[in-house]
């Protein structure tokens, strides 16, 4: 069956996913090389693991579980604070050494990139297998990470080929070689093919990548969406989505969410954790222009399972002052005393560019003009002096109580030099080397 | 005694109040700065600097430095006799950033912790950038580990074994048994004396 030919071409395109191994603790190790080959993880900080090192996977520690499970599967684990500003700096670092290459480089996540190479291989006078390999080799002895490499026709494809070896890998599927490496991939993998797309295609017989891409195509047009239809002509190496290479201005929605330890039933805390994720929710939305019609507030429980409130507002808003008595009545409704929660959040929805919003018709509009001056001033402020400088009295409890137990300082917290200050350092990453 | 200003001595006395304030004056206080007696004045001079791409606003209308202000000029040697006109002795201005860190992507921070390099001039808590991935020349200086331990010491390549020597009698050469990993090679030294 794998001798199936989606493309003739070997190449008619070369599209490369290079994603990041274990990321964060790949970085920690870079700048902390007694750790290397150590079980680490990241996300000290949050009482779960965010990212674990290859040595502490071997272990059996995944991500996303809570410290303590880890600490039992592995009791010597070393467990540190996320440091993103690291982790930023190494990000950049890996997408600057991709433009060397290409200037299509598409920043997909802080560990994971795009790279449209169609056509390079003239100028670089290297086979598109050559350039991939050229680009890993540069981001291991410059960054002192490994990736993960993936070359195909197309991004999907590029992103199953970069899964296929891990970690360290390099995996090219040229046209030819299409069905042999979705023969064996079962069709949830595919990046896009989400839960319930799964279920709809086990139930129809499609258990791997390779039957859904040998679905006739009536057959897709009939019981698909428009998504599904790329995906299927992506996984048929004929490019759909283009590598995007610039930078993300806007949204569909924006979260927020805060995880602390340990977990609380205390109202007013829990209330103001909320309050701040909307009031950075609202934040980052005012930086894009743009404004929420639907919002959703939720609360995480200490057995994780989620309970959470959607309210439709009759125009779009992105200020904390109006929207606060409406989250009140939400926290209101899912609070129960007797349960403890272990995080909460906020996700903005519906966003539209915030110019020219119609008020309501029985709205005090002066009021509401009032509320955008306050929140211009307040962003100023924030721009200034750092987040949050300005908020409303609900957040405060966050401020009396520390943002929260936020753990051991990073190691990049801890050292300062001569001239830096808390909120701007030099822009280099740190070897914290004894010699 | 009236002075004749510039647009040199203009951006000199802006320079010297950012360096010695960490920010810039306010235009109230650049009347005393300049030495002239209104605003107005001190209104013509800062167009005159943005027009030469010297200062800069930003999109809220706060002046700061432009990323070439940095740069401080290399003036070509100084002559003797007819003095030559400044523009024709300015070359092209690298930032301080751009003179210490030339390979931005694979540069590291480094705080020195002993004395092994003391008779090269760096001493404990001195700043070194550590450029990863470079290949060490002979003499170079090296971040390595060496059976398990990280020292900064001088590459030395004696015909085919490698030795790493300390600028310090204190310490003998190690000659690596096992393996040796090179962390990167030492391409800056900085101290800074005030904040």
């Amino acid at each position: 069956m794998s001798d199936i030919l989606f493309s003739l071409h070997s190449w008619p395109q070369a599209i490369l996913h290079i994603d990041g191994d274990a990321f964060f603790t790949s970085c920690e190790e870079a700048i902390h090389p007694e750790l290397r080959g150590k079980p680490i993880i990241a996300g000290g900080e949050r009482g779960i693991v965010a990212c674990a090192s290859y040595a502490a996977k071997a272990m059996g520690v995944k991500r996303g579980v809570p410290l303590h499970e880890a600490r039992k599967k592995c009791p010597d684990l070393i467990i540190l604070p996320s440091d993103y500003e690291t982790y930023s700096l190494f990000s950049r670092r890996m997408f600057n050494v991709m433009r060397r290459f290409t200037p299509q480089v598409e920043e997909y996540s802080i560990d994971e990139a795009f790279a449209d190479i169609t056509g390079m291989r003239r100028a670089l006078r290297a086979s598109y297998e050559t350039i991939a390999l050229n680009m890993k080799a540069e981001i291991v002895k410059e960054l002192g990470i490994t990736v993960s490499v993936g070359l195909s026709l197309t991004k999907v494809l590029a992103k199953v080929a970069s899964k296929h070896q891990k970690p360290d890998g390099f995996t090219p599927i040229p046209g030819r070689m299409i069905a042999k490496y979705l023969e064996h991939l079962p069709v949830e993998k595919i990046w896009g093919i989400g839960h319930a797309t799964t279920n709809y295609l086990n139930k129809m017989g499609v258990r791997t990548a390779l039957e859904f891409a040998r679905l006739p195509e009536d057959t897709i047009k009939k019981r698909f969406t428009k998504p599904g239809m790329e995906i299927w002509r992506e996984l048929r190496g004929e490019a759909v989505y283009p590598v995007n290479q610039e930078e993300k201005s806007t949204y569909a929605s924006i979260s927020k969410t805060k995880t602390f330890s340990p977990p609380s039933n205390d109202a007013d805390y829990l209330f103001a954790h909320l309050m701040r994720n909307l009031e950075s929710a609202c934040l980052k939305a005012r930086g894009y222009h743009l404004a929420a019609k639907r919002i959703v507030a939720f609360l995480k429980r200490s057995d994780f399972s989620y309970i959470g409130r959607e309210i439709k507002l009759n125009r779009p808003s992105v200020y904390p002052m109006e929207l606060s008595p409406e989250l009140r009545h939400i926290f209101v409704d899912i609070y129960r005393s007797q349960d403890l929660y272990r995080a909460t959040g906020i996700v903005l929805m519906e966003l539209t560019k915030d110019a020219n919003i119609q008020y309501t018709l029985f709205e005090d509009a002066l009021k509401a003009e009032r509320v955008h001056d306050i929140y211009r001033v307040m962003d100023e402020v924030s721009e200034k002096y750092g987040k949050h400088s300005l908020h409303l009295g609900a957040s405060h409890l966050i401020e009396v109580f520390g943002r929260g137990k936020r753990g051991e300082p990073t190691a990049r917290e801890k050292t300062r030099f001569p001239g830096e200050t808390k909120r701007r350092h030099l822009s280099i990453p740190i070897l914290h080397v004894k010699v | 005694m009236k002075q004749k200003r510039s647009i040199q001595t203009v951006q000199k006395s802006v320079a010297s109040f950012f360096s010695d304030h960490r920010r810039m004056p306010s235009y109230a206080e650049m009347i005393n700065l300049f030495g002239v007696k209104s605003k107005s004045v001190v209104h013509f001079w800062i167009n005159k600097l943005i027009q030469k791409g010297i200062i800069e606003k930003d999109q809220k209308g706060h002046l700061a430095f432009t990323k070439n202000a940095f740069g401080i000029p290399m003036v070509g040697s100084i002559q003797a006799g007819f003095p030559s006109p400044e523009e024709e002795a300015l070359r092209d201005v690298i930032s301080m950033d751009e003179y210490l860190v030339t390979k931005p992507d694979s540069s590291f921070l480094l705080k020195v912790t002993g004395d092994s390099m003391i008779g090269e001039g760096i001493r404990e808590g001195d700043l070194v950038i550590v450029e990863k991935g470079r290949e060490p020349k002979n003499g170079d200086i090296v971040i390595a580990e060496v059976d398990g331990e990280w020292t900064m010491k001088y590459f030395i390549r004696k015909g085919k074994t490698i030795v790493l020597e300390a600028a310090n009698p204190k310490y003998l050469p190690i000659k690596p048994r096992s393996e040796l990993r090179l962390g990167g090679v030492v391409t800056a030294v900085i101290r800074k004396y005030h904040q």
